[in-house]
């Protein structure tokens, strides 16, 4: 058994739910599945405490139609790297960041917060990132449905019908 | 959307402690980033680090563009890691479509990412000298950061953002004038790489200068997920060319520079040896470099899929997250930089520093610059007329002396 497969191993021996969930889809690269938003809680402290996946590299937010996906991405100090990914419906995009197992997280999970429109609760006060000041409310640039044409760069709103005029 | 980190005050008193900002414009910084220092006399007591100031909204654009132009996009991300932007946005296309790539592509995409990392690190070590006040420094290293750019500038054509890459392959050969050039040079910096190797371990006023500043134990560098130089320098073994080897990594031989400083002067000292290794993995790469074709055919229509690549950019771990649909546009690009993930540590290592030392401890991280590339095509209206050093200079006199301006009475040298 190499390495990937124990690590595939053991997280379906200690949570069941992730059989036929979890799969090795490139060489040192495990993907699972959507989980829940409950059922990643339950594996993160797993997957740093005794799987020694030391650092968080990353989470990639992606548009899934009726929901936001959450892929974090973690390694451990040799070539693997897991990919959990947790979704979040699109009606009520809510996370909790695991900044206080990985520091290392804390700027990606702000950027989910900008650019998706996912609130993710329990990170530290600090300024948000990447958008701008004054950016308007309810714009989420990354998400599939948000056209930056049309979006006014000089009055910073969106036009719901057409294209905007002044698209500098 | 609350914005605590921008809209502040200029500076402001409490209990003896001052709250200012350094930032995002300041001379210190190449940069616009802010920080936001707490200090108690000389000392610092906090620093909150505000990024975003240079969000251009690249992944965005990449999702309306075909995976041909997004290359041209990708490399854009960086000025000075250009080349390992491409390369990892390369290889996750290519990995997509099952496309093995000919071998000596790969070699020449090692060959221009050894001499990315030479001028990265030339560069930053020349930044970092003149941050202490050791601008003679600054000057010998950027004098050959010049010689490195000449050679990348001949092999593809330009300064920064060479356009090496293709997807399937690369774009240009290596010729024996070019590989001519190359090993001149290298015996060239191998010499001067030695002086400064020396230099650092000797120069006393150096030493003392970033020997303490800006630590960041080996601990730490596991909590805040540091990469590349700044983790070496703290001996944790992390460099994507030797844990994860991909390309012609898996057949060169490379050897991990670390560390146990765990302080600035720990990554000036990987910085500089690292500098002697990428010379030496070029020769070996000129010695062992394949025949053959350098690119195959690629579908325009990539298989829908997702994948994740990782590089070892000069500034350390390079992350692309790819996601097809099947079609010649990608669903999702996303670029975690090196910097990005330096940055989580930073104000760790400002923390308890003296505030002379807080522009060094920053540099100390290489934070992205933008290098500004020099054309040396100019289109006007039709014609494209391409331009030698020479001329380049005299239409730039002309440029500003038609704007009142007249800049030929300045001895510029060459």
């Amino acid at each position: 058994m190499n390495r990937e497969e124990e690590i595939v191993s053991r997280l379906c021996g200690a949570f069941p739910f992730l059989t036929d969930r979890i799969c090795v889809r490139q060489k040192n690269r495990i993907f699972t599945d959507p989980i829940t938003r409950e059922e990643f809680e339950q594996i993160i402290p797993f997957v740093h405490d005794q799987l020694g996946f030391y650092r968080a590299c990353h989470v990639v937010g992606t548009d899934d139609g009726d929901s936001i996906g959450l892929l974090y991405i973690f390694s451990d100090q040799d070539s693997i790297l897991l990919a959990l990914r947790e979704s979040v419906p699109k009606s009520d995009p809510q996370a909790k960041s695991i900044c206080n197992l990985y520091p290392s997280i804390i700027l990606h999970e702000r950027e989910i917060i900008d650019l998706f429109g996912v609130m993710v609760k329990g990170l530290p006060n600090g300024p948000h990132y990447p958008l701008p000041d004054g950016w308007p409310e309810g714009n989420y640039p990354m998400r599939k449905d948000w056209d930056p044409k049309k979006f006014n760069k000089q009055t910073m709103k969106y036009e719901q019908s057409g294209e905007a005029k002044e698209n500098g | 959307m609350s914005s605590p980190g921008r809209q502040r005050k200029m500076a402001e008193i409490n209990n003896n402690q001052i709250e200012f900002p350094i930032g995002p414009q300041h001379p210190s910084l190449d940069e616009p980033g802010c920080f936001d220092i707490t200090l108690e006399g000389e000392k610092v007591v906090n620093a909150v680090v505000g990024v975003g100031y240079n969000h251009r909204g690249l992944e965005k654009t990449c999702e309306s563009r075909t995976y041909v132009q997004d290359l041209y996009i990708i490399e854009r991300v960086c000025g000075i890691c250009s080349h390992a932007h491409s390369s990892a946005f390369c290889m996750g296309i290519e990995e997509l479509s099952g496309v093995q790539i000919p071998p000596r592509a790969e070699y020449i995409r090692v060959i221009i990412a050894e001499l990315e990392r030479l001028h990265s690190h030339l560069l930053w070590l020349g930044v970092a000298c003149h941050e202490v006040g050791f601008d003679t420094m600054f000057m010998f290293t950027w004098r050959n950061r010049e010689k490195v750019l000449d050679i990348l500038a001949t092999m593809g054509g330009n300064r920064v953002n060479y356009g090496v890459n293709t997807i399937g392959g690369v774009r240009r050969d290596l010729d024996p004038a070019s590989i001519d050039m190359l090993q001149k040079t290298l015996d060239t910096l191998e010499k001067e790489i030695k002086y400064y190797a020396n230099l650092a371990k000797t120069e006393t006023t150096l030493i003392s200068r970033l020997a303490g500043v800006g630590k960041l134990s080996k601990e730490d560098v596991l909590k805040y997920g540091a990469v590349g130089p700044v983790a070496r320098a703290s001996g944790v073994r992390d460099d994507i060319r030797v844990i994860e080897p991909y390309g012609a990594y898996k057949e060169i031989p490379v050897h991990m520079i670390t560390d146990d400083h765990a302080d600035v002067f720990g990554r000036t000292v990987v910085r500089i040896l690292e500098m002697q290794e990428s010379i030496n993995i070029i020769r070996f790469c000129i010695q062992n470099i394949p025949d053959g074709p350098i690119a195959v055919k690629v579908p325009r229509r990539i298989p829908a899929g997702e994948v994740i690549i990782r590089v070892e950019a000069p500034r350390g771990e390079d992350i692309h997250y790819i996601r097809s649909n099947g079609t010649d546009i990608p669903d999702r690009v996303r670029v975690r930089a090196p910097t990005e993930a330096n940055w989580h540590g930073m104000t760790h290592m400002l923390t308890g520093e003296y505030l002379a030392d807080v522009p060094i401890t920053i540099a100390a991280i290489d934070p992205c610059y933008s290098c500004t590339d020099r054309a040396i095509r100019v289109s006007s209206g039709r014609d494209v007329e391409v331009m030698d050093w020479r001329t380049l200079r005299r239409y730039g006199i002309d440029f500003y002396r038609k704007k009142g301006i007249d800049l030929s009475t300045l001895a510029v040298g060459r």
